[in-house]
């Protein structure tokens, strides 16, 4: 009897170790997992970034726009007299001169969004997955970013910016009218954005620039966020300018 | 023959590196002498963390009143290079090396402090 009970137990184990099947192999993510903390390097010049201004085709619109500025970097730069309205304003930077800080973006990547999360004045902007560009977007800071995949390159196209923000620290000015499109994709470790710039009021012909970034091992942000009270205050203890409006602290 | 021609190369890259950070500040050349360079033993009088620029007031004297304000960069700027909101304090005597302001004013945009435990910061 019993014999007969370990002989069942036993065919009943073996069957059923038959039946299961060998754990699957976790299939192969469909993108390449862009997520995480990216910095940009010091010295821009030698890992590329926005070119130098004479080599932009720029219209005769910008490029008396551009003369006229007072940037606080640059050739042409007035720090204690400045035109840039992200100092003189403390407007947001615009796209993609907040990625042109030395300082971190977190890019957070889901099925429907990614999401850029920049450490300068905690600003962000939300890339829509496989949608259609809104033919009519609203004016932004950030623009109407849409992305879609094109193998392991994020292809990001984006439209509705204000034109009241620069594109870089220099003064380089856009229109309304500004298109961008960027291939984002890995370079080794590294990330790189290739961005096309196109707007016809500001640019005789589209033009390109690569950003590069590496990881970031601090995968942590700190909060910095940047007021006019801080540019004021500095102004004051440095400059002896004085504020024309009280300062907070 | 070598080593000199490693020691010029080992300072051109240093010159480039310091130059880079030092320009990543608004304004710079508009408010300070990039082209000179000023080193000198002095008292932290005040560390301020704070936006647009971190803050480090010292005295020559050895008092307590800020003689010379200098600057460094933003605080996710330099934290990446390993200064923290504690990095100095009121009382440390620290060597600094700085631009100084243009016209004669105070103030000064550092390149590099050791701080009094020998630890040598880049800005």
């Amino acid at each position: 009897m019993i014999r007969h009970l370990v002989a069942l137990s036993t065919a009943a184990v073996l069957t059923a170790a038959a039946c299961s099947k060998p754990p699957a192999a976790p299939a192969a993510p469909a993108h390449p997992n862009l997520s995480g903390s990216w910095v940009r390097p010091l010295g821009d010049r030698d890992v590329g970034g926005l070119p130098p201004v004479n080599e932009i085709p720029l219209t005769p619109w910008a490029a008396a726009k551009f003369k006229a500025e007072r940037p606080a970097a640059g050739d042409n730069q007035n720090f204690a007299d400045t035109t840039d309205p992200s100092l003189k304003y403390a407007d947001p930077n615009g796209y993609p001169r907040i990625s042109l800080h030395p300082m971190r973006f977190k890019l957070v990547q889901t099925d429907d969004y990614v999401y850029q999360l920049w450490e300068y004045n905690n600003n962000w902007r939300q890339i829509a997955l496989n949608v259609p560009q809104d033919p009519d977007p609203a004016l932004t800071w950030y623009g109407n970013p849409v992305g879609k995949w094109e193998g392991d390159t994020l292809v990001v196209d984006s439209v509705g910016y204000k034109d009241s923000t620069w594109l870089d620290a220099r003064g380089l000015p856009h229109t309304t009218d500004l298109h961008l499109v960027e291939r984002i994709h890995k370079v080794g470790e590294n990330l790189a954005f290739d961005i096309t710039f196109e707007d016809k009021g500001a640019f005789t012909k589209p033009w390109t620039a690569q950003l590069i970034f590496k990881p970031s091992p601090d995968g942590s942000m700190t909060e910095n966020i940047y007021t006019i009270s801080d540019e004021l205050r500095f102004r004051e203890r440095f400059l002896n300018q004085k504020a024309t409006i009280p300062i907070r602290r | 023959m070598r080593r000199n021609l490693f020691r010029v190369i080992a300072g051109g890259v240093a010159a480039f590196l310091v130059a880079t950070s030092a320009l990543a500040h608004h304004g710079a050349a508009s408010i300070y002498d990039m082209s000179r360079e000023t080193t000198l033993k002095a008292t932290v009088t005040e560390y301020v963390w704070t936006n647009p620029h971190v803050e480090v007031g010292v005295s020559t004297s050895g008092g307590t009143t800020t003689e010379l304000l200098l600057e460094l960069g933003s605080p996710p700027n330099i934290r990446n290079r390993g200064w923290t909101s504690r990095t100095v304090k009121p009382g440390d005597v620290v060597t600094v090396t700085f631009h100084p302001g243009l016209r004669g004013m105070k103030i000064g945009v550092i390149m590099k402090l050791v701080t009094p435990d020998g630890k040598e910061l880049r800005a």
